[in-house]
């Protein structure tokens, strides 16, 4: 999965030496960036998956457009309004009635609220807390992998004991721990527990999966200080900042873009199994509350547990297979 | 009576019923659900019944009833049963006590007929001293005859009834009004007495430290009958494995592990000295612990062979709702809960009655309930008086303080404009609820839009469980001025209501009302004779809703219970919420 040093090294620095995939009119330097890109361009796969990601990145950012297009409210609780009391399903829309463009995917039990919006929304707070996570998560295994692994003795093997430790932590059982404690902290104000929930949720989901990366880069960066570039930048004194960010980072692109390419999915699913175990966000739609809420009636409703799970899978199933796009593309062993 | 379970019916789930049993009388159980909210007249009472029980029409002997379940079983000891499954099946089925309930099928409702005694008691002219007469020819599961120092051995174990006793979970009605209350019971304190109880050949008297009219009610309960001497040598615990039978079952198998019982017939009872019990099936098989109620539920529809011959005690599950009520084979009925909201008067910005009304005004009866996944008209009955259709004294037409008839979604320009005249907008609105329920979030915000654009300040404060829920709903300094419990009766009276509830010293008075004018009330109302006290308590639920408005009505309990195509004679017993198991019978 990870590049191996020495052809990333080469490929840096040698560029304008490397062969093959390069177009054939005029030999100009590129970087691995460049030539990663050339090959995912040409990766029909990586090109639908970006399409279908794009599509949820659209819905996410324009949530509150395409609702007032449908015209639906999020979260209006017309309930006694829409609901038919003897069934308490929708007077209107599946499953009992046909569909209507008021209510695309129709309302939900009891509450009458419209299952399209609470889909767009829940949309938006998936990507939301995936990708902030993400960003947060690559951020820090960037900084530990990189100190740790130029940093000889002491620092280096206090960052990888704080490593092991996050590794040993048992993930769900952290935030099944986490959440009593926030709700007690925040109890008293709806609005406060709904962003302490939020950031919470994203602290939690950063917590725990930081750690591959920083394991990752540590190892590359240990087999890079060895090589002749940064000793001889060691030698004229470049500063250890310095190198750290302007000779050491370039190179370790792509083991960073295939994290962050891989762990978003994840996390897209970890928010989803944490607002269905019912430790997850409750002020504000989420795929894994709907899905929660709709499993007892599939019998009778299935499309209100299909919407947040086809949605689910997906974003998920794009996400994955663009990230396993984005590896190939910078693994200068795939020849395709 | 508890309720059959707190964790298990979901519907209800949310609500710490505190106390629950008792019930009503004149109200049909048809299926269509439709039952009327009129008022019992407190003809509950039927001294005269005789033995042998009427038989039921149509009824036919044999066969194994099963009885299904999700909620398990609580201790069968018959001086602590307490729960309305496990005092049910004794009732019905195991021990015979002074007094019990039988179903009516012309008033079609419960209606309370001598046991053990030849009628409903003898009393003074102010209730403290009780005599029951008890009949020959009672018997013992192994055939000896329960003696008259059988029946003073169950009643005085009664007194162990408290909560580091022998029996923390029962009953306390002999404390509180038998004479010698302070005892601590025959195995706490074995050489005590409470010298309440006398013996004169068949005739057993019991004297009371206060006027106690509601003596013939207590006398139903499990633990107003005999225990053999076996009972006594060894651990209470383990008798209640295994309680000895009086009535037409007795214990073949019991495992609480699993919540599996099987009774078989008591070839030593006799029908002669019953006014109100029948033994037409072989064998009952209870499985009361069996997992996911919707799975249930679906097997009972289903109907496909041993269902054909099951009941359950359990409310129906809403997803089930619609293929249950065509089935034909729902039963539906009142049970004895109100489902309150309980302002807490001690707060300062709840000193104001106005308030109060304006906050019941503004609430959204409808959407809540239908948030909160309630079957409406089904399992909740919407409602404005305190107590609950079916007991007796209850106003036919019920009043309305609010004019809203305790449904609607709400009407916030009324109740903006009580706020403005009382000066309180902005009233802040504490309450909880449980983030783990995600009926419980969207309930919270129909609550809170609701009060919102009513100029309440609604302040939702979260939980993370339904246990800390609970616990913190009882606790009297939670930092909530609107707390959310139920109340059930113990018996059809009013009497088993306004004291525990309202009174100053009331065990579970939750709007903290403290009032000497009703207290005084209250006392001197259950000092009056049963039959009297009905209308008394009708007048007293619409003074304190109209003067004081403590407690905003959510809605009122219902059963709403499935049963198989072979079940016959399961009708509604409104006192306990409960399937008239003493009835049933298995068509062949």
């Amino acid at each position: 999965m990870s590049l191996p040093p020495l052809e990333a090294e080469e490929a840096l620095h040698h560029a304008d030496e490397l062969p093959e995939t390069v177009s054939e009119d005029a030999i100009h330097g590129r970087s691995p960036m460049q030539i990663a890109f050339e090959r995912l361009r040409h990766d029909k796969v990586a090109i639908v998956s970006a399409a279908v990601v794009l599509f949820f990145i659209l819905v996410a950012i324009f949530a509150p457009l395409i609702c007032k297009a449908f015209g639906v409210e999020l979260r209006a609780y017309p309930g006694s309004e829409i609901i038919d009391i003897n069934t308490t399903f929708g007077k209107v829309g599946p499953p009992d009635h046909g569909f209507t463009w008021d209510h695309p995917l129709g309302v939900e039990k009891g509450t009458g609220n419209d299952l399209l919006a609470e889909w767009v929304y829940g949309c938006r707070t998936s990507l939301m807390v995936a990708s902030i996570a993400t960003i947060l998560s690559t951020v820090i295994g960037i900084l530990v992998g990189l100190v740790g692994g130029f940093s000889y003795g002491w620092l280096d093997r206090g960052l990888t004991f704080v490593v092991d430790l996050f590794l040993s932590f048992p993930f769900i059982l952290g935030a099944l721990t986490l959440s009593p404690i926030i709700y007690s902290h925040w109890a008293g104000d709806a609005d406060k527990l709904g962003v302490a929930q939020f950031w919470a949720l994203i602290g939690v989901l950063t917590l725990f999966t930081w750690m591959p990366l920083a394991r990752l880069i540590r190892g590359e960066v240990f087999s890079l200080r060895e090589r002749e570039f940064i000793m001889a930048a060691r030698v004229i004194g470049v500063p250890t900042r310095r190198i750290l960010f302007r000779e050491l980072l370039p190179n370790l692109i792509a083991p960073i873009v295939i994290f962050f390419s891989l762990s978003l999915p994840l996390l897209v699913t970890a928010e989803a199994g944490f607002a269905f175990l019912g430790i997850g966000l409750t002020e504000r739609p989420s795929w894994g509350q709907t899905i929660n809420k709709a499993v007892p009636y599939f019998d009778q409703f299935p499309l209100w547990l299909w919407a947040p799970v086809l949605g689910v899978m997906a974003l998920v199933l794009a996400l994955n297979l663009l990230g396993d796009s984005v590896r190939d593309s910078f693994d200068p062993k795939t020849r395709r | 009576m508890r309720l059959r379970s707190l964790l298990a019916a979901t519907s209800v789930a949310a609500v710490a019923v505190v106390a629950a049993c008792g019930g009503g009388s004149d109200e049909s159980s048809s299926s269509s659900g439709g039952f009327q909210a009129g008022g019992g007249s407190g003809d509950i009472l039927n001294a005269d019944a005789q033995a042998p029980a009427p038989p039921i029409e149509g009824a036919q002997k044999g066969g194994t009833v099963k009885v299904w379940g999700t909620s398990g079983l609580q201790t069968f000891h018959p001086t602590e049963a307490y729960f309305t499954n496990t005092t049910s099946i004794l009732s019905n089925l195991v021990t015979r006590s002074l007094t019990q309930y039988r179903y009516n099928p012309d008033k079609k409702a419960m209606e309370l007929v001598p046991d053990l005694a030849t009628d409903l008691g003898q009393h003074n002219s102010d209730f403290t001293e009780w005599t029951f007469t008890i009949r020959d020819g009672i018997k013992w599961q192994d055939g000896s005859d329960m003696t008259m120092d059988d029946l003073v051995r169950g009643i005085k174990a009664s007194f162990d009834n408290f909560a580091d006793g022998a029996f923390p979970n029962g009953a306390t009605y002999s404390k509180d009004y038998f004479k010698g209350g302070t005892w601590k019971g025959p195995y706490t304190d074995p050489s005590g007495d409470c010298n309440c109880i006398s013996v004169d050949g068949r005739d057993i008297t019991i004297k009371m430290a206060r006027p106690f009219p509601d003596m013939p009610y207590w006398g139903s309960f499990p633990a107003m009958g005999p225990l053999p001497k076996a009972a006594d040598s060894g651990d209470p615990s383990a008798y209640a494995l295994n309680p000895w039978s009086t009535g037409p079952y007795k214990f073949k198998s019991f495992d609480p592990g699993t919540s599996r019982l099987t009774l078989v017939r008591n070839e030593f009872w006799d029908p002669n000295t019953d006014p109100g019990r029948h033994d037409y099936p072989d064998e009952w098989d209870f499985d009361v612990d069996r997992g996911d109620p919707t799975v249930l539920d679906r097997t009972l529809l289903e109907d496909q062979g041993d269902a054909q011959t099951a009941l359950s005690y359990d409310n129906i599950q809403q997803s089930s709702r619609d293929q249950a009520e065509g089935s034909g084979r729902l039963l539906t009925g009142p049970s004895p809960c109100t489902i309150f909201w309980y302002t807490d008067t001690r707060k300062p910005e709840w000193q104001n009655v106005e308030v109060r009304k304006a906050l019941g005004t503004a609430w959204n009866y409808d959407d809540e309930k239908l948030a909160a996944g309630q079957a409406v008209g089904l399992t909740s009955i919407p409602g404005t008086m305190i107590m609950p259709p079916g007991l007796p004294g209850r106003k036919n037409p019920p009043f309305d303080v609010l004019g809203n008839g305790g449904q609607g979604t709400g009407d916030p320009q009324k109740a903006k404009q009580m706020l403005q005249d009382a000066g309180a907008l902005n009233t802040q609105v504490t309450f909880l609820f449980d983030a783990s329920d995600p009926t419980w979030v969207d309930r919270k915000n129909v609550i809170v839009k609701a009060l919102q654009a009513a100029g309440f300040d609604p302040q939702p404060r979260a939980v993370p469980n339904a246990d800390k829920f609970q616990e913190l709903m009882q606790d009297p300094d939670a930092p909530i001025n609107l707390r959310y419990l139920g109340w059930c009766s113990d018996w059809p009276s009013g009497s088993s209501w306004f004291g525990p509830v309202f009174s100053t010293d009331g065990c579970c008075n939750y709007s903290y009302l403290s009032l000497p004018k009703i207290d005084q009330k209250i006392k001197d109302i259950e000092s009056l004779p049963a039959e009297e006290q009905a209308p008394k308590w009708g007048d007293l639920d619409q003074e304190i809703m109209t003067d004081y408005y403590p407690v905003l009505i959510d809605y009122y309990t219902a059963d709403a219970m499935l049963h198989g195509s072979k079940i016959g004679g399961m009708n509604n017993d409104e006192v306990r919420g409960m399937p008239t198991l003493g009835d049933i019978w298995i068509k062949q």
